[in-house]
């Protein structure tokens, strides 16, 4: 079977995910009023605590009834948000816009969750290389062929866009056609200046945060990073757009293996 | 994190991101989505590298198997790989499914594309040999139902075609023309596909039972609905081994040389390309095995609709619009 040693390298990549993902959680500080908007970076702590589980015998985390609703709930979320994106932007946001990755990662995790037999006692995933010489298996293989291959087609996207510059390092403005100055963008801004009146988090919140076709990732991602002018540079980095993406590709390509290993 | 943003609302929101999908389309040319297409498929092939049965004695039994046929030269270091493989399973086989997993990243990542194709074209071409032994060109068991001429050597090709610099003189007519120039890139098709015609026909391929029998043989393992299609498949050449065969060459005779026709009678041969490639993956390799476990990689049948997507007749520019990497080269 494949060497545990490999699960533990990906177990630990995907906890240095989970914490980036709390780290920006923190830096943007999203329990002040109308700061900034989290729920990728939930999901992506989410996740690779969940694939950090099922990849490390030794890691124990929840039990599996409760990743089943959490990537329930993520998957309707997002699908939703998905959904708004398309009614914003047209059609094409549906494949490729910021949230339709998010979307696909959270329904291979309730996927693998529900696919994966689980053992005896419940209480959580025992973990990929833990079963001894037998490797466990998912049920219905087309589907995580599917998915791998969509995923590994999002990585391979996310790669050459990040390695295009299109996903900055630090944050920036985000001047908007249409409006006659520049507005800095909000999130985990420190200033008042950027942040956003109760209205404006309200358009925000109905839109989903952004309106976004695979285009406007990288719209997406500027406002996502831009902001905190007042902040460090490490923090600044922290909250910008390409260590978002980064983790995104990490948990793409990890998420791809397990589904492909398992098939 | 997603975003927050802005005054403006939604009209401001739909004015920039209008903007931003003109520029990207400016950005990704047809040779970079077909490089990306490319990058997919190698880190599928890494990424299958990893699975258990690659770090079982039946890898490199595989491997070992290749040599069967094949003139003691080639045979020869087969079999010398496949007892250093089977020695060191372990180590071996996770630098082979890591090399896999480098390249695809690599061409995906722009500022290694060039390195990554490089070497994919090194390693494809160890693998044809080491892994594939020459795709059973030489032994007799080659068929365009089970690979031929071997996958790995479409990578090689694929890369070659797709390499990132224009060929000096007229504007390319299709992609992959740009790196090699048009004659060279047809014959190159030319070469691949009247190949695949030539093991359609050699005499294991036409015996009444040839295609038969390779098909039902993909049908282990397989989930209920592609074993379906495979018996229906089976069935339907049973007997017919050299009718089917010649309906497949006179096929593929067509596709060669529909990249000599004029563009729109092209498009209609590369269009049958594309389909006779997808039902070779569906019902000849089985999606290469994936589904059943154990695959090495994805077969031909996604390789050969690139490369046809690689042909497809664009409209000459002076100076078509180039993908860049960050530093400013063409891609």
């Amino acid at each position: 079977m494949t060497p545990a040693w490999i699960l533990d390298i990906l177990a630990a990549l995907m906890l240095v995910v989970a914490g980036v993902s709390a780290g920006r959680l923190v830096a943007a500080q999203p329990w002040q009023r109308g700061s900034v908007f989290t729920d990728t970076d939930v999901a992506h702590l989410l996740m690779a605590i969940a694939m950090a589980g099922m990849l490390a015998s030794s890691l124990t985390t929840l039990p599996n009834a409760a990743w089943d609703v959490i990537f329930a709930l993520l998957t309707a979320w997002f699908a939703v948000r998905v959904v708004r994106d398309a009614s914003a932007n047209g059609v094409r946001a549906l494949a490729g816009g910021h949230c339709a990755p998010h979307l696909v990662h959270s329904a291979a995790m309730l996927y693998m969750f529900e696919a994966l037999a689980a053992p005896a006692g419940g209480a959580g995933m025992s973990g990929m290389g833990s079963s001894g010489s037998a490797m466990q298996t998912l049920r219905y293989p087309t589907l995580a062929f599917v998915f791998a291959l969509i995923l590994i087609g999002y990585t391979i996207w996310d790669l050459d866009q990040l390695s295009g510059r299109r996903y900055g390092t630090r944050p920036t403005l985000a001047p908007l056609a249409g409006v006659t100055a520049a507005v800095p963008a909000l999130a985990a801004a420190g200033g008042p200046a950027a942040t956003p009146s109760a209205p404006q988090a309200a358009v925000l919140a109905e839109t989903g945060g952004t309106a976004s076709a695979p285009a406007n990732v990288g719209v997406a991602a500027d406002l996502d990073a831009s902001a905190p002018e007042t902040g460090s540079a490490a923090r600044g980095f922290l909250l910008s757009p390409a260590v978002t993406i980064s983790c995104r590709i990490a948990m793409g390509a990890t998420m791809a293996f397990m589904l492909i290993i398992m098939i | 994190m997603s975003q927050v943003a802005i005054a403006g609302g939604r009209a401001a929101w739909r004015g920039r991101l209008g903007t931003e999908l003109q520029s990207t389309g400016a950005r990704l040319d047809v040779r970079r989505a077909l490089q990306l297409g490319l990058a997919a498929i190698w880190l599928l092939d890494g990424v299958l590298q990893y699975q258990a049965f690659m770090y079982s004695k039946g890898f490199s039994q595989m491997l070992g198997g290749t040599a069967s046929g094949n003139p003691g030269v080639v045979a020869r270091p087969i079999n010398w790989n496949a007892t250093l493989v089977e020695h060191h399973l372990v180590l071996l086989n996770t630098i082979f499914a890591t090399i896999q997993v480098l390249i695809g990243l690599g061409i995906a990542f722009r500022p290694t594309v060039r390195a990554a194709l490089a070497a994919s074209i090194a390693w494809a071409l160890g693998v044809w040999w080491f892994g594939e032994g020459l795709g059973g060109v030489l032994n007799g068991a080659a068929s365009p139902l089970n690979g031929a001429p071997g996958a790995v050597i479409i990578y090689a090709l694929l890369a070659v075609l797709l390499w990132p610099a224009d060929h000096p003189g007229a504007s390319a007519p299709f992609t992959a023309a740009r790196a090699v120039g048009a004659h060279v890139a047809r014959a190159l098709w030319l070469v691949l596909w009247l190949s695949l015609a030539y093991f359609a026909l050699t005499p294991g391929n036409r015996a009444a039972q040839g295609p038969n029998g390779m098909i039902a043989g993909m049908d282990s393992g397989q989930p209920g609905w592609l074993s379906a299609i495979l018996r229906g498949a089976a069935s339907l050449v049973a007997g017919q081994g050299l009718a089917a065969s010649i309906a497949l060459a006179v096929a593929l005779v067509i596709i060669a040389l529909g990249v000599y026709l004029p563009p729109s009678v092209t498009k209609a041969t590369l269009v049958l390309a594309i389909v006779v490639a997808l039902v070779i993956w569906v019902v000849g390799e089985a999606f290469g095995m994936i589904l059943a476990g154990g695959a090495t990689d994805p077969n031909s049948g996604p390789l050969l609709v690139l490369l046809a997507l690689c042909y497809w007749p664009v409209k000459a520019t002076a100076a078509p619009a180039l993908a860049t990497s960050a530093e400013g080269k063409a891609l």
